[in-house]
């Protein structure tokens, strides 16, 4: 079961932003791909989220289909650009709140197309996320260690009410593995690192990983025995956490059970960029690459900065703070800052993707034409709030569903539509219907 | 909040203190009927709650409350000695209702148990090697005697109640494991002290109800209680003081519960309020991501930030225990400096690079929370200081009366600010605006009576601009509030703060939002409070005393499928 690690102690990650100098050669690819010579190129879904929509004007191509050009706030994306799908006019009619609340609503709403009921705690209630689904489908297949990863770069705010009687959780999630579950993200790159390589011991002997193994299948067995007895015992609200209890231990269970096993890939040297959220977001976008490329996890879910933001991008010359900025109330100087911010957000963006072009897999092919990384807001335009026509980016070729290098114009169409062909797209059959309004997939995703 | 009077008309037990509320059988329209409250502790004339005489109290009932990761820490460390904060790494709690105790946000992702479970690990691997946890000596050719020791007190503790003998049999399997894959007995004892660390009753708070399905209430039981008291108080698990009263069963007598009460608010522990709950509640904790604007305010830096915050938590600590009223908070006539916060300020220096204790009669625009530069902080803007955010904070963390949000799309409204309007001009057009008026005429005043305070908190009598500070604020009753001690006298005064200061502690006591429904209840502690001094532990006590925090009931929600 155990082998031996045929490139550990390579350095892949040096620091935050260095670059990948990890080939991913054959025998890096797991036990089982290999073993199966002409299995399908595996498909990988990232989402990078930003918060506070896009300036439009400067985002906006004006030319549609091939005949499109980068407009000032996409020009990071000038080398890959025959990569990119720009979509226009979706929109996410579930993101619409009760009231006010329009940040927290729509980011919840953001990858669920489900409305969040209006609640700062009791209750709390949206819809499981598409990435979620993938990530269910693949971990039937037991395709990686982990069913997926959720990041980001900031923890939730310390205090107050996150968006007028909308639960943080709302606004500081973009995953749900259920109506009531939002997924965790890891917001410090050294332990994204920790969590990916930690299970990886190299020159570990079969009876050792099988003893590792047995002992913390031990303990998952006493504390799945523990919260047994417990359900039986509980009313129904307290039912429902404890499922969460049980939920997390079946995928701690899985891990243990792929420990030593698919997806090593040497023990690269981590990350740094704790701090610096330049550093931070780029070395980020470095494990991302890197979970890619050692197939630890297909899916990966990014929040560049959490719903309603009011980060101060200092670095960029700005004093005041994004979602201050976003409520541009027509000010010249605001549309400035926010065209700023955008252009660096989609620098970062572009990094992601350059990064996943770069890097090939095993049959040579850059790992980005069998990937989809899609960029996306919960809003269009910061000051009215509107739910229609978003800011959406797909990069890759998704294995052939995506037709790339053009403006796509979709006015109006559910963007449930469009994840509903991400997620056909990703393998999981028979999706037909999602969220609140999807009902098809998107015509003409393909080219 | 309002209160929704019950139809349903009887006799009510109240507090642990055995006081009854005296329900009439009158109608709706008839005078109020009296609660009688019978001597408490503290000698409590009885509390009269107009609006609730015909209401049931019901306790409400708290979701499986999660440790979130300030309650893990302080655990792990009265548990294990262990102070290397291990919920660090672990991903941020969310927060409902403006705390981050609040049970039904605390949800469990399947990275947080990763983390639990690699936690778990390394904090029995250290434990072990101190030899915290050794109690006796394992013998390799009989362990049971000493593992079923060893793993019966760390669960007893770990788990915050007796263990059955079943479950501590459960405990020892690991044991017959190691030995077939060849290890020594404590590794078995330590595959099972880390399994106690990731049991579902480690992690979580658990209350059991008698009838799941009835919402009769009943009174948590002791080793409950234990855990609510300790976790309110210290944010960590009953001490062996405190789980020795409850398996003695003396937490039921109010003046046992007393006693532990102020035992527990002056052990160090109780810092975990200053922490946790001012942190929160008064948004000291906001400060860690404050970035005001280095252009213009370049004076705030980190040593900055930290002595804020530092005054802001000692003068809560001295009201913990301090003879004070808690509305003092408001007004307190001395504040904690040291001499880069009193210069920042414009105080004499104290002489000290520490904090020391100041009277303030002789600056009166440093009393109470308001001259606090924390606070005044955390609520501007990185550039400007913001009214409309000053006067949200009054009124949502001191009157509980926050505004309806701005109606849809009216950001976008015409016209545009110009940035070269005094702070008043700015104000003034929120308000000649037909459908911002009715809420910006309550906050708007409010804040601007701060104008004197600049976005770092530092005294100023003018603007940024050059104007002169105008800081009048017209409440929508035609009175002026003039400045920063009209504004402190005019919310102090304010019937609402008792309450809502009420609110907003029982909602972290408890770890749930409070919704109408407990309304009545929020009010009656207010008034305990007030009626036995009004001192930060008179509330505390009072919310100690209260039906909701030592009962609940069962979830009548139908099983889901």
């Amino acid at each position: 079961m155990s082998r031996k690690p045929t490139l550990s102690r390579r350095t892949v990650l040096r620091g935050a932003g260095a670059l990948l100098a990890l080939p991913c050669l054959e025998q890096m690819l797991p036990g089982s791909a290999r073993a199966a010579a002409p299995t399908p190129a595996p498909k990988r879904l990232a989402v990078f989220y930003v918060p506070n929509g896009i300036h439009m004007p400067k985002w906006l191509p004006t030319g549609t289909g091939a005949a499109w050009e980068l407009t000032p706030t996409l020009q990071p994306l000038a080398p890959v650009k025959s990569d990119v799908l720009v979509i226009s006019g979706l929109a996410n009619d579930s993101g619409k709140p009760d009231g006010d609340g329009h940040h927290a609503a729509g980011t919840a709403a953001l990858l669920s197309c489900t409305k969040a009921f209006k609640t700062e705690g009791t209750e709390l209630r949206a819809g499981i996320s598409m990435d979620q689904l993938i990530a269910n489908h693949l971990a039937r297949e037991k395709a990686t260690r982990f069913a997926s990863l959720e990041l980001g770069i900031d923890a939730g705010r310390g205090i107050g009410n996150c968006d007028s009687g909308y639960a943080c959780p709302y606004a500081n999630n973009i995953s749900w593995s259920g109506p009531r579950t939002p997924m965790a993200k890891e917001v410090r790159p050294q332990a994204v690192f920790d969590r990916l390589f930690g299970g990886t011991h190299p020159g570990e002997t079969q009876a050792q990983a099988a003893r590792r193994r047995a002992y913390g299948m031990s303990i998952i067995d006493s504390v799945r025995e523990d919260a047994t007895s417990l359900q039986r015992r509980l009313g129904t609200t307290d039912r429902r956490k404890l499922d969460e209890y049980f939920t997390s231990v079946r995928d701690l269970e899985q891990q243990v059970d792929a420990l030593g096993g698919a997806g090593a890939c040497g023990m690269p040297t981590a990350p740094g960029g704790d701090e610096d959220p330049r550093a931070k977001t780029q070395a980020m976008m470095d494990l991302i690459v890197l979970a890619f490329q050692c197939d630890l996890t297909r899916v990966v879910t990014f929040m560049l900065a959490n719903a309603r933001s009011n980060k101060v991008y200092g670095f960029l010359g700005l004093s005041g703070g994004h979602h201050a900025y976003s409520h541009h109330q027509h000010v010249q100087s605001n549309f400035d800052a926010l065209a700023r911010i955008n252009h660096w957000e989609v620098e970062q963006y572009a990094y992601l993707v350059r990064r996943l072009k770069e890097v090939r897999d095993g049959q040579g092919v850059p790992l980005l034409d069998n990937a989809m990384v899609y960029f996306t807001s919960e809003i269009e335009d910061g000051n009215g709030h509107i739910h229609k026509n978003l800011p959406v980016l797909i990069s890759g070729k998704g294995g052939g569903a995506i037709g790339t290098d053009r403006h796509l114009r979709a006015p109006g169409v559910p963007i449930a539509n469009l994840y509903i062909s991400m997620m056909r797209a990703m393998g999981v059959p028979n999706v037909t219907a999602f969220g609140a309004d999807g009902t098809q997939e998107l015509p003409g995703l393909g080219g | 909040m309002t209160s929704r009077p019950h139809e349903r008309r009887r006799w009510l037990g109240l507090a642990g203190t055995g006081c009854l509320l005296l329900l009439a059988g009158c109608k709706s329209d008839s005078l109020p009927s009296a609660r009688v409250l019978p001597d408490t502790p503290g000698g409590t004339p009885p509390i009269h709650i107009a609006g609730c005489e015909n209401t049931v109290i019901d306790p409400g009932r708290v979701t499986l409350h999660r440790l979130n990761r300030a309650e893990y820490d302080a655990t792990v460390r009265d548990l294990l000695g262990d102070t290397t904060h291990p919920a660090r790494a672990f991903p941020a709690d969310d927060h409902g209702y403006g705390f981050d105790n609040n049970a039904d946000v605390l949800s469990l992702s399947p990275l947080l148990m990763e983390k639990y479970a690699s936690a778990a690990e390394a904090l029995v691997e250290s434990a072990w090697t101190r030899g915290t946890l050794r109690t006796c000596e394992l013998d390799p050719a009989n362990p049971e005697p000493c593992a079923r020791d060893i793993l019966s007190r760390f669960a007893r503790r770990a788990w915050r109640r007796p263990v059955t003998a079943e479950e501590v049999q459960r405990l020892l399997r690991p044991i017959a494991l190691a030995k077939q894959h060849g290890d020594p007995p404590e590794a078995g004892v330590k595959l099972a002290l880390r399994s106690v660390l990731v049991s579902p009753h480690f992690l979580f708070r658990v209350e059991m109800d008698p009838e799941p399905t009835s919402a009769a209430p009943h009174k948590v039981n002791a080793f409950e209680l234990a855990s609510r008291l300790s976790y309110f108080l210290w944010s960590s698990m009953p001490d062996e003081a405190l789980l020795q009263a409850a398996e003695q069963d003396k937490l039921r007598t109010p003046e046992e519960l007393e006693a532990q009460v102020r035992r527990m608010l002056a052990d160090p522990k109780a810092q975990a309020l200053v922490s946790n709950f001012a942190g929160q509640w008064l948004f000291t904790r906001a400060l860690d991501s404050a970035e005001p604007d280095p252009t213009l305010y370049g004076a705030f830096n980190d040593t900055l930030r930290r002595a804020m915050r530092q005054e802001t938590e000692l003068v809560f600590q001295e009201f913990l225990t301090g003879d004070h009223k808690l509305k003092d908070l408001l007004d307190a006539p001395f504040t904690y400096v040291n001499d880069a916060l009193a210069a920042h300020y414009g105080l004499p220096l104290p002489g000290s690079t520490s904090h020391q204790r100041v009277d303030l009669s002789a600056h009166p625009e440093r009393r109470g929370i308001f001259g606090h530069g924390s606070l005044l902080t955390v609520t501007s803007n990185p550039d400007r200081t913001s009214p409309v955010q000053r006067g949200v904070w009054v009124l949502e963390q001191l009157l509980c009366s926050a505004p309806p949000p701005p109606p849809p799309n009216v950001e976008g409204l015409p016209p545009a600010v110009n940035p070269n309007m005094t702070m008043k001009e700015r104000m003034a057009m929120h308000r000649a605006l037909p459908q911002c008026q009715g809420c910006h005429r309550m906050m708007d005043p409010l804040g601007l009576a701060l104008e004197n305070y600049d976005p770092i908190g530092r005294w100023r009598m003018k603007e940024v601009s050059g104007a002169p500070v105008d800081a009048t604020g017209d409440l929508p009753d035609g009175n002026v509030l003039n400045g920063g001690a009209d504004m402190r006298r005019f919310v102090k005064e304010d019937p609402k703060l008792p309450d809502c200061m009420t609110e907003h502690l029982l909602t972290y006591a408890l770890g749930r939002g409070m919704s109408n429904v407990d309304s009545c209840a929020v009010r009656f502690i207010a008034a305990t409070a007030e009626a036995r001094g009004g001192r930060l532990s008179d509330y505390i006590l009072a919310i100690i005393f209260s039906d909701h925090f030592t009962s609940r009931r069962g979830d009548t929600e139908a099983q889901s499928p």
